[in-house]
């Protein structure tokens, strides 16, 4: 091979070989990613800002119209933004801890581990719509079952699902039941992979088993806890099937989240534009909202480094 | 095999000077070893040459190419990584043969070609195994194989023995040793271990920051150290460093720190013969303090506390005061009759001396 | 701090500690056996009433206890509709092909997140990054208008693409996690050892990561078997899907209750043995 020509400056090319690999790599992704949600949002954003009624389809533009009419609705300031955040974070939250005291549980080996670790696993199972319709019929006001048996065992019979507070509380557990095994799994995976070395020098220094928990495996986990927490708490915040199926956002769009309000917009009252310009405004929210909890996840990870 | 010419390279993150104008030519068939401390450069001027790394500016040659766009696996070349990197869910022999299959070697050849590192390294009962059930040392040697069966034209070793316990190490090195005098070919090796460059090198490169600090033989690198960081990186125990003043005394020239002053012999002082005071740093090996009284002709004795004493069985290793700070000698007959707190009698080999500017740091020769 | 607490607690007792600790050994082991049987019931609960009412005659459901009136009449006339056994198809066949191509496209990209820096590395994090947070409710609707415009709607096709598109920034994402952990020097070796970049990727990256994605191909396809808003808006009677399907017993033709559940006990059966056979392989899979 002859002397390959050198360049006086040996700057790399805009498209050299490397970049190009890495082109090849991520372009599937980009191209599934662009044709069925890229160009999706972007039919949405269109939509967002003109009239587009299912009903009488003129398509006239009206700028920011919608969302001007969005985010000075006391329905949605007032009921959907504070319910989206309260079912996330409340959701998330309990998830979390009960996720991690199951994977905690089951960490350890004891006999039945494996048929526990199956039972804890069964909403994984179940589609979250069955679970909510289950969960509806379960809290009907005559013959749902858990409203009976609340009954026998003293708890004041209530129409739950038709005040706010019971049928959201409802929503948060089911949501919370169906997650659950999603944390528990992925912590004790953790778990598992966790170094001994930190757990015998805190037995040796005679740390409490809540000590232990709290000083050596819980600052072991946070990269993990921040990436799950990040990952589920973007997920929850875009909540619909459960709380369509529960409640359809009622009594009275007293439980309705922001999915359930753009839905509701779109084809209950059947205006796509309006409906697209609150999900538009939920995209903003969640974009911001998921931003800062990158920077704080992002934190964490440093910290723990 | 070929020979393995640098010029001029340099490595740049940003703003970031990682390799700074490296210029080295590799003889045919000749072992070199790359050594500093970490974050010197050296690593990254080795996965230059592999490819791992683009060059920022200047140009590496191996045999009549310049290589400097070519891929890896047009380099022709074979590498020992640190961490052994052997391909986890593939068997020792899959391992051995994955280079020459990806070269479309026949499968006859490939077998004759492993069958034969296998013997040179003693791998034949692990060849069905998979690298997670061989130890440290067995890995290695497998990282080793995968090189030879591929008859390269340059070996590149990263740090290959750091991951090895003590004696693994020193028997591997005895291994690499050995490995040399059958496979002739070109090498670079890396290494933070003053040890494995001494023991393994044709020639040594002693960098730092960046920077090559010196290019030598070990023994030259040894007893010619260029600057002070050279003389303290090579050799072990280290180099002992004394800040003293240069006076002159009638026809003599003393060396002179607090509590000490050795009279330097003349060969040794001429070149201070046109300053009249001049502030060095004096270097000396620890093996060249040596205990007992002065031989004749040597006007180097001097005599210090004891602060620390190291019984090594085959030797005793001593600290003593001097100046501000505790110079160590070594070789000392383990039962010589030494205890802390002893006022003993020393002098230091005058071959031995080494010289150091204070402001720049370089050698005064 | 260490020999302080190292001479307070002396006996065994006092190392358990707090609560527990003031349990004793009987109480503890009564305790965590008193744990054991809630999560039992919190976890098995809703699937044995699910389990309940698909075993119940039709007007069954509407009493809390009716003696032992138990039937399988409900799952002979769940299967007896060609829908149901249609839709189940529908949705093992779309949740094995897009558990496939999902984890097919974003290895790729997952790889190259965890094994490049530089500005295209960083702008296409952030794509995924961002399109992550985008609701699903902002696209879902005019996917539908898209999938009628290439004239894939209400086909396999059609809820494919989609869900691939779903899973595209979380998997990448994912991926990029179990290449993290594994050293790229591996990869070295191989570009060394004679491979191109895609060669050192497909040969020597990837087998080391089949234990990750193994696990991710088991929740991929238990996620796509339960998706629901897709299933709803993007099909029609010609590719109809399982969880749309058992959802309209109770939505459009009544609410025939112990058909929904009858259809729902069929449809968790798949899913239960790839959570039974499955859930090692998750568990080693996500060990990191």
């Amino acid at each position: 091979m002859s002397m390959a020509p050198v360049s006086a400056a040996h700057r790399p090319r805009l498209l050299g070989e490397k970049e190009r690999f890495m082109l090849l790599l991520i372009a599937p992704a980009a191209l599934v990613l662009l044709s069925f949600e890229v160009v999706p949002i972007l039919i949405g954003m269109n939509a967002s800002f003109r009239d587009w009624s299912l009903v009488n389809p003129q398509k006239t533009w009206v700028g920011l119209r919608h969302y001007v009419e969005v985010f000075t609705d006391p329905v949605f300031l007032k009921i959907v933004l504070p319910n989206t955040f309260i079912l996330m974070v409340s959701s998330v939250t309990l998830s979390l801890v009960f996720g991690l005291a199951l994977a905690h549980l089951l960490k350890r080996q004891f006999f039945g581990r494996i048929l526990i670790q199956t039972v804890v696993l069964l909403p994984l199972t179940i589609a979250p719509v069955i679970t909510a319709t289950m969960m509806r019929w379960s809290f009907n006001d005559q013959f749902g079952i858990l409203t009976n048996l609340l009954a026998v065992i003293g708890v004041p019979q209530v129409g739950w699902l038709s005040e706010r507070w019971p049928s959201f509380i409802i929503i948060i557990l089911t949501d919370v039941w169906i997650w659950t095994p999603w944390f528990t799994i992925i912590l004790l995976a953790a778990l598992q992979g966790l170094p001994k070395e930190p757990y015998e020098a805190a037995q040796i220094d005679a740390a409490s088993k809540w000590g232990i928990f709290t000083h050596v495996t819980l600052p072991l986990l946070r990269p993990v806890i921040a990436v799950c927490v990040l990952i589920r708490a973007i997920d929850a915040f875009r909540t619909f099937d459960q709380v369509w199926v529960l409640t359809g956002g009622g009594p009275a769009r007293s439980t309705e989240v922001f999915s359930v309000y753009a839905y509701v917009e779109a084809f209950v009252n059947l205006d796509l534009g309006r409906g697209a310009a609150a999900a538009g405004a939920g995209a903003i929210i969640m974009l911001a909202v998921g931003l800062g909890l990158y920077a704080i996840v992002n934190r964490a990870m440093e910290v723990s480094r | 095999m070929a020979e393995v010419i640098l010029k001029d390279v340099c490595k740049t993150y940003g703003s970031l000077h990682v390799v700074k104008d490296v210029s080295l030519h590799i003889q045919d068939r000749e072992f070199l070893v790359l050594v500093g401390p970490s974050g010197c450069g050296k690593s990254t001027t080795l996965r230059m040459v592999a490819g791992l790394e683009g060059i920022s500016t200047g140009t590496i040659q191996i045999g009549s190419t310049v290589v400097n766009d070519l891929p890896p696996k047009d380099r022709d070349i074979a590498m020992v990584f640190q961490n052994y990197a052997l391909y986890q869910h593939m068997t020792v022999y899959d391992n051995l043969a994955f280079g020459l299959r990806n070269r479309k070697v026949s499968e006859d050849k490939i077998k004759q070609e492993v069958m034969r590192a296998t013997e040179i390294l003693g791998l034949g009962p692990l060849l069905g195994r998979k690298p997670q059930q061989l130890s440290g040392g067995q890995q290695q040697r497998v990282a080793l194989g995968r090189c030879i069966v591929r008859h390269p034209q340059v070996f590149l070793f990263d740090e290959p023995l750091s991951n090895l316990d003590a004696k693994l190490r020193a028997q591997m090195r005895v291994e690499l040793k050995r490995l040399r005098e059958r496979v002739e070919t070109t090498s670079i090796y890396v290494t933070h271990d003053q040890v494995e460059a001494m023991t393994l090198g044709d020639r040594v490169v002693v960098m730092k920051d960046g920077c090559i600090q010196q290019v030598g033989t070990p023994l030259d690198i040894y007893n010619r150290p260029k600057n002070r960081f050279v003389a303290s990186f090579i050799g072990a125990p280290a180099m002992n460093f004394l800040p003293v003043d240069i006076v002159q005394k009638g026809d003599f020239f003393h060396a002179e720190a607090q509590d000490f002053s050795i009279r330097l012999p003349p060969q040794r002082a001429a070149i201070f013969a046109r300053t009249n005071r001049r502030p060095v740093t004096l270097g000396v090996r620890p093996e060249q303090v040596c205990f007992g009284p002065c031989p004749a002709g040597h006007e180097t004795a001097f005599s210090a506390p004891v602060e620390v004493t190291e019984q090594l069985g085959a030797e005793m290793v001593i600290g003593v005061r001097a100046g501000d700070t505790l110079m160590m000698a070594s070789r000392i007959a383990p039962e010589a009759p030494i205890a802390v707190h002893d006022h003993v009698p020393l002098w230091l080999d005058p071959r031995g001396l080494h010289f150091f500017d204070r402001e720049s740091e370089e050698a005064i020769n | 701090m260490s020999l302080s607490l190292a001479v307070s607690s002396t006996g065994p007792r006092a190392q358990a500690g707090g609560f527990l600790g003031l349990l004793g050994v009987a109480g503890r082991r009564v305790f965590f056996a008193l744990a054991v049987v809630a999560i039992l019931l919190i976890f098995i609960g809703p699937v044995a009433i699910l389990l309940l009412t698909s075993v119940r005659p039709p007007s069954g459901v509407y009493y809390i206890w009716r003696g032992w009136e138990f039937t399988l009449d409900n799952f002979a006339e769940v299967l007896a509709q060609p829908v149901v056994l249609h839709s189940m198809w529908n949705s093992f066949v779309l949740s094995s092909i897009a558990t496939v191509a999902s984890l097919g496209v974003t290895v790729g990209s997952g790889y190259m997140l965890s094994r490049f820096t530089g500005p295209i590395q960083r702008s296409w994090f952030g794509i995924i990054y961002v399109f992550r947070t985008v609701p699903y409710i902002s696209w879902v609707l005019p996917l539908y208008l898209v999938t009628t415009n290439l004239g894939i709607y209400d086909t396999y096709l059609g809820l494919l693409l989609p869900h691939v598109a779903v899973h595209v920034c979380f998997f990448s994402w994912i991926m990029k996690g179990f290449f993290d952990s594994i050293s790229p020097s591996m990869e070295h070796a191989a570009l060394i050892d004679g491979c191109t970049r895609w060669g050192a990727f497909r040969r020597v990256a990837l087998p080391s990561a089949m234990p990750g994605i193994a696990a991710l191909a088991i929740l991929s396809w238990l996620w796509t078997w339960n998706e629901f808003l897709f299933g709803l808006i993007l099909t029609a009677q010609r590719t109809p899907v399982i969880t749309v399907t058992m959802a309209q017993f109770v939505t459009e033709t009544g609410t025939e209750w112990h058909l929904m559940s009858a259809t729902a006990v069929l449809a968790m059966l798949p899913a239960l043995l790839i959570t039974i056979f499955g859930q090692k392989y998750v568990v080693r899979g996500l060990r990191m």
